[in-house]
This record gives structure tokens, sequence and C-alpha cells, in this order.
């Protein structure tokens, strides 16, 4: 089979073709569930605004026009759909929880390299944690998801040289944090 | 470049988003510089590690609950996916979004106004052909505006500046006929006004009407009454291009006053030789 880009899958969706949706879902509701649950730590939030997200793709597909690339139309409305997310007083409290990174890494006997590792890990988690949410974004735009500075750039609405400049501070933001933490 | 300048590069050199060429240079300067070649290494650990960060694994099930969602979509939708279809289901849609009702309401009230319209219309040109009724109408409008010009002026006649009065007396070379009321008042005012342009106004504008026996009597009654030598000069010179005999009486009563100005009875008995 023939296999389509997205652009192409997504034009086809636009035309009535909903069925192909399905294939699109299929090929980033994983990445989209990772930066969405890098974002808030909650997996069961990052599930619904992974349904969430897809279905206002589908619903606004009159208004994809196929010049931009899907995933970075993709990425855009997952944005529109954390910063709701982030106005529930409700989602803010249960944000993050730390302790529950903890409780994971410490579940299972490791040997002892592997227990430092998971300590610095831990550490770098607590690091995330710091960071305010537009450095954190970025982040994992850029680590998790790897995108291109390019594709970041559509994804904000800032171009290139914004995006490497903010790449640059906020990394520098989460080693200061782990350096700090590492003191304590 | 300076070490600030590199270590800027660095998180894009960890991205991979610098070229060949700003990637060996980089290289070339990392091999050089301990402190750069330093902040590497953290940076580095930083990372690396953030890719260890553990993330919960999604559950199975999200495609399958994505299918039911697409497929319950789909089913709401209205029958009919081809693209054909799709557009005339927009402008079905576009057509029952005007509620009917509002729309027949809107067109009985149309059909009511012009009805209406026509029933108010109708008794006033069976009565009377149209010409001969705006050619009435017209006339009752220039009654009117005469009506109107009449009463401006008496008021204005009262008002206590002298230049508004003149200019009442003005209003009078617009009002054709010669009305009682109006020479009446001018007379009035000519026997009266304290101001002698006012009065000098009057007489101007009473020489207009003189045709009317009225005016005429009311000018020579009008002489004895007059102090000022102008006023005075003014009706004799009247007198004479009206040819008014009668008022020869009254002008001798005015020579025969003391306190007439000398210029104004060589003037009067002039006029008087000339009347005779």
């Amino acid at each position: 089979m023939e296999i389509l880009s997205d652009n192409a899958l997504m034009l086809q969706v636009k035309a009535g073709d909903l069925e192909k949706m399905g294939l699109l879902f299929q090929r980033y509701h994983r990445p989209l569930y990772g930066f969405l649950y890098h974002m808030t730590r909650q997996k069961e939030y990052s599930e619904d605004m992974v349904q969430n997200v897809f279905f206002k793709l589908l619903k606004y597909r009159h208004s994809f026009i196929g010049n931009g690339e899907f995933k970075t139309w993709m990425y855009h409305v997952a944005r529109n759909v954390l910063s709701d997310h982030y106005r529930n007083p409700k989602n803010i409290a249960n944000h993050y929880p730390v302790a529950d990174v903890e409780e994971k890494s410490s579940s299972s006997r490791l040997p002892d390299q592997l227990v430092e590792a998971k300590q610095d890990v831990q550490l770098l988690a607590v690091a995330m944690d710091k960071l305010s949410n537009e450095n954190r974004e970025l982040l994992v735009l850029c680590r998790f998801q790897e995108l291109r500075y390019k594709e970041i750039a559509t994804i904000l609405g800032i171009n290139e040289g914004a995006v490497k400049v903010r790449v640059h501070r906020a990394l520098q933001e989460l080693k200061n944090h782990c350096l700090l933490l590492a003191k304590e | 470049m300076t070490c600030n300048d590199y270590k800027e590069q660095l998180p894009a050199f960890l991205a991979g988003e610098l070229n060949a060429a700003e990637a060996s240079l980089l290289q070339t300067h990392l091999a050089e510089c301990s402190e750069c070649s330093a902040e590497l290494s953290l940076l580095q650990e930083v990372w690396y590690a953030m890719a260890a960060l553990p993330t919960e694994a999604p559950s199975a099930t999200m495609q399958a609950d994505f299918n039911t969602l697409l497929k319950n979509y789909r089913q709401e939708l209205p029958h009919g996916e081809g693209l054909f279809t799709r557009i005339s289901n927009r402008f079905r849609h576009l057509w029952r979004f005007q509620p009917r009702m509002p729309l027949a309401y809107g067109l009985l009230l149309v059909v009511l106004g012009l009805g209406l319209g026509y029933l108010v219309r109708t008794p006033a040109p069976a009565s009377t052909p149209p010409v001969t009724a705006s050619a009435g109408r017209i006339d009752s409008l220039a009654t009117q505006v005469a009506n109107m010009k009449q009463t401006l002026m008496m008021t204005l006649l009262e008002n206590p500046s002298a230049s508004e009065r003149i200019r009442a007396v003005n209003y009078t070379y617009d009002i054709n006929t010669a009305d009682n009321k109006i020479i009446k008042a001018l007379l009035t005012t000519l026997n009266n006004d304290p101001n002698v342009n006012v009065r000098l106004a009057t007489l101007d504008a009473l020489a207009k009407f003189a045709k009317e026996p009225m005016v005429r009597e009311g000018l020579i009654q009008s002489i004895t009454n007059q102090e000022s030598p102008i006023v005075q000069t003014a009706i004799a010179d009247l007198m004479v291009k009206l040819q008014e005999k009668r008022s020869v009486k009254e002008l001798q009563q005015l020579l025969n006053k003391k306190d007439v100005n000398e210029m104004v009875k060589t003037k009067i008995e002039e006029s008087i030789h000339q009347l005779i």
C-alpha cells in the first residue's frame, strides 16, 4: 500500500474521507501523548487531551489548508487544549506530582550504577518542575518531540532565531536548577 | 567568535541544528577551550538525562477509543460524504438557517402596509382633480407665508432695537397687498417712533401704498405731528410727489409753528408753491 504523507491524508479527511483520521491518529497519538504527558505528568488527563485534540482536528478539518505541515497544526491545537487545561483550577492542583516519579523509580531493586542514574533522573524531574511552562514546553518540543527549530518556530508563531535563543536560555535554566539541587 | 558565542551554540549543537560548517568550527574551538568543553559536558549530561525521564505508557485502548469516537462523529454527520453532497448540504443548511415563519410574517407586513397605504391614499384624488389641488395648496401656502411675515413684522415693530424696527418696516416691501392692519401699524410707527431713521424708513414704506386713500389721509394728518426737520422735509417732498393738494392746509399749519427750522420753512414754502 502506498504510504501517503500526513498532509495528503489530512486533505482526504477534509474532502470527506473521515476514516483517514484514524491513520493520522495511529501515527501521532504517541508523540502527542508524550508532549502532553511531559507538560502535565498526568496520564489520564493527557490521554483525554489527545482524544480532545484529535476531535478538534476532525471538527475543524475545513480550516486545514495544507500549506503548513499537519504536525505543526496538530501541536498548535494541542497547545490551545493544554492552555485550556491550565486555566482550569481543578487541574492545576494535580499538576506535575513529583512524588509519582519517585515512587515509580524506587519500585524495583536496581544495581548501584542504575540507582545513581535514577537519582539523576529524579533530580532532573524536579528541575523540570521548576521551569516555567514556556521553558518546559520548549525543551519538551525540542528534546522529546524531536522537532526541528523551524517547526517549533511555526508552532509558537515566532522566528527561528528566537527559538534558538529561547532553547539556549531554557537549557541553561534547567542546568542551573540541576546544579543547585545536586548541591543540596 | 567569543566563548559566549560558542556557548550559545551548544544547545543547537546538541539538537543537531547546526550546519556542517558551524559544527566543525565549534568542534575546533571545543578542542582548544577547556571551559567551553566543560560546559558542553554539563549540558550534555542534562540533555541525555532528559531522554531518560520516565513516561507512563499510554493505554492500549487509545486507538480503539478514538475509532469509536470517529464512528460516532461520522454517524452524527448528515448522510453522504462526497464532496458534492457535502457542498449541497451546506447550501441546504444555509436555506434552512432562515426560519420560514418570520419570513412569512415579514411578507404579510409588507402586503398589509401596501394595502393600508392604498386605502389612505384613494379618497384625496377622488374629490378634486390633482392640478387644482396642488395649485390650491400653493396658494394656501403663499397666504400662510404672508401671514407669517405680517406677524413677524408686527412683533419686530415693538422691538426695542431701532435696527430691528427698520428691518420690520422693510418687510412690508415683500407684502404687495396693502392690509389695513399693516398700514395702521406703519402709521402708528410714523407718528410715535422715537427714532428718526425708523420714521424715515416707515415713510418710504408708506409711499409704496400711496394709492390707498387711508395712507394719504394718514400722511396728511401726520404732517403736523412731526418735529424732526428731516422727516418734515421728507413728508413735504412726498406730498409734492403725490400731488396731494389737501396737504396744503397742514403744511401751512406747520409753517406757523414757532420752533420750526428756517431751512425747513423755506422747503415747505417751496412745496406749497408747487402744490398750488
